[in-house]
């Protein structure tokens, strides 16, 4: 089994959701209640979603070839596929967070206008506690989704073994080198996260809605 | 003291003047989309009027105008209202306590002191024993005293209510309507009642303001409403049955398509030759099973008995007029009423209440 491969893939959808989620957060939180442009805005997040993963590859290979960020290369680099993976996630981080806030009845942000609470706090303790489930949803999505990901990755990184050649390309790579059983291995642990990944998303493990956290505001 | 006086034309017109004072309870109403609700909304500060001013104890909470715009405006966390909403609005995500905690955050220093708070006064609204429950735990009446306590938590300078009782079922109702009615005892604070309800303002409110297509027709204690409606929409808002239509000149009402004429008493505010609308309370109204100089002829048209009390229709034998009389099921049995009998209507002159057809701030209102 590649090891290697898998510890790359898992390193690099943990720095994705660390870097995303709250970035989602605050777009998500800043499109509520934008008027003109939000569809637009709302159109550019989602083009991930709908255009092919080699031509997004191939921009991000043109706009960042020979560039560097504190002297580290962005293509062909474990950087250069954070920030690709970064782009090809955003659809995935942000719709599920964008739908929790949006399904907060709007009496609710204003019973706690008019119970004192500032903005910042309204966010902290109410909306943020609501939207908890979105933002759960948005990390399994984008957990599962940037250990799959291969086009995008294979265009900006390559397959340098232990900087940019993730399980997808390790297994794509079994394949051509006829190693079916490697492969097999490789698929089944991505296919059981994935699964794993979903049904945490779906809800199946969280508990009965009404069973929530203490408030400790 | 709450002082208001607010006026928009877009996006909901809005033109409404009225002062509340601590300890009173004063009701808006109106039918659905009247705006009372868009002026509960402008005072705690959730909406903004194009002009107007807003005060409350003497502070500046909203002062606007036509042209310098919006001049000061505060937010809503800093007006000091407690806010009743008409489904509850409570956090779905927080305990009973917590609910009430929140508007202790940023003026109750430690979590001790304000869940003790919080405590005192779900004890108050009598749910002390549910603190603990999540919002989709309790009933409709149990989660709208969470909402009150939330709203009186913060020892808010004003109460608004905003159709408070309309989605609780009619028991649990009137248990809130005597808790409100202790709460206002110890609050001596103004508070302010949204309401389609004509029945429960006219149980719970010290005055009624009447509010329709946003403007603020009559403000009057409910037994002046009641009796002397300001003009025909206020009569026709406030239910009241028998509205009927005349000439008024020097203190003679002509009664329409009707040889009657009454003797009004007349204030000298309407011209000669007037056409008003004019209204009758209960009281005015006698019926008698034999004729006499001043009474009218009619004819029973539908009596319909609710428990004790029954309605009775009558039909007047000229101008073809509809009275509605209310009377005790003894005073039926009295006078052998039944549908087709002639009767005869007795209508006191001095009971009578005219006015203007139309608004006084309608040009068209001494025209028909």
């Amino acid at each position: 089994m590649d090891m290697e491969a898998l510890l790359l893939s898992l390193k690099l959808a943990l720095w994705t959701l660390a870097l995303i989620l709250p970035f989602g957060v605050w777009v998500a939180h800043s499109l509520q209640g934008m008027g003109k442009g939000r569809s637009w805005i709302e159109a550019a997040l989602a083009l991930p979603l709908v255009l092919p993963p080699t031509v997004l590859g191939y921009y991000l290979l043109v706009g960042l070839g020979g560039k560097t960020l504190f002297g580290i290369p962005l293509v062909f680099s474990f950087t250069g596929i954070l920030i690709a993976s970064l782009i090809v996630n955003l659809p995935f981080a942000i719709q599920p967070i964008q739908r929790a806030f949006e399904s907060i009845h709007p009496e609710i942000r204003e019973a706690a206008q008019v119970s004192g609470l500032s903005q910042w706090q309204i966010f902290r303790f109410i909306e943020l506690p609501l939207a908890w489930r979105g933002i759960t949803s948005a990390a399994v999505l984008t957990f599962a989704h940037t250990l799959g990901e291969f086009g995008v990755i294979l265009m900006v990184g390559g397959a340098i073994p232990g900087e940019t050649k993730t399980v997808s390309i390790a297994i794509y790579d079994k394949v051509q080198s006829f190693d079916s059983a490697g492969a097999g291995v490789l698929s089944l642990i991505l296919l059981g996260t994935s699964l794993v990944a979903i049904a945490i998303s779906y809800g199946v493990f969280t508990r009965h809605p009404s069973q929530t956290r203490e408030w400790r505001g | 003291m709450l002082k208001i006086q607010l006026s928009q034309s877009t996006p909901n017109p809005l033109q409404i003047a009225l002062e509340c004072v601590s300890g009173e309870l004063h009701a808006l109403v109106g039918p659905s989309g009247s705006g009372k609700t868009t002026a509960l909304r402008t005072i705690a500060g959730l909406n903004n009027a194009q002009a107007g001013k807003i005060e409350c104890d003497g502070k500046l909470w909203f002062e606007a105008s036509e042209i310098n715009g919006i001049t000061t405006a505060l937010t809503p966390a800093d007006r000091s209202c407690g806010f009743l909403f008409q489904q509850y609005a409570l956090f779905p995500h927080l305990s009973a306590l917590d609910n009430v905690c929140i508007p202790l955050y940023n003026s109750v220093a430690g979590l001790a002191e304000r869940k003790a708070q919080a405590q005192q006064w779900l004890n108050r609204m009598g749910i002390g024993e549910l603190a603990d429950r999540m919002p989709n735990q309790l009933s409709g009446g149990q989660q709208q005293r969470v909402a009150l306590a939330r709203a009186l938590a913060r020892s808010p300078k004003i109460l608004l209510l905003d159709e408070p009782f309309s989605a609780i079922d009619a028991p649990t109702r009137q248990g809130l309507y005597k808790t409100l009615a202790e709460l206002r005892k110890d609050l001596n604070i103004p508070i302010l009642l949204v309401t389609h309800d004509l029945r429960e303002a006219d149980l719970l409110a010290d005055r009624i303001t009447v509010i329709d297509q946003g403007v603020g027709l009559q403000t009057a204690p409910p037994q002046v409403l009641f009796e002397r409606p300001r003009n025909s929409r206020v009569a026709e808002l406030v239910g009241i049955s028998n509205k009927f239509e005349g000439v008024f000149s020097a203190g003679k009402l002509t009664w329409d398509n009707c040889s009657q004429v009454f003797k009004v008493l007349d204030k000298g505010k309407i011209p000669p030759n007037t056409p008003v609308a004019w209204v009758i309370p209960a009281e005015g109204i006698s019926l008698h099973s034999a004729p006499s100089e001043t009474s009218i002829e009619a004819q029973v048209e539908h009596i319909s008995a609710l428990g004790q009390i029954a309605v009775i229709q009558l039909r007047t034998a000229e101008g073809s007029h509809v009275i509605s009389w209310e009377a005790s099921a003894a005073e039926v049995k009295r006078l052998s009423l039944e549908i087709g009998k002639k009767s005869y209507v007795e209508i006191d002159g001095d009971k009578i209440h005219i006015m203007p057809l139309r608004p006084i701030n309608d040009p068209r209102r001494f025209s028909s």
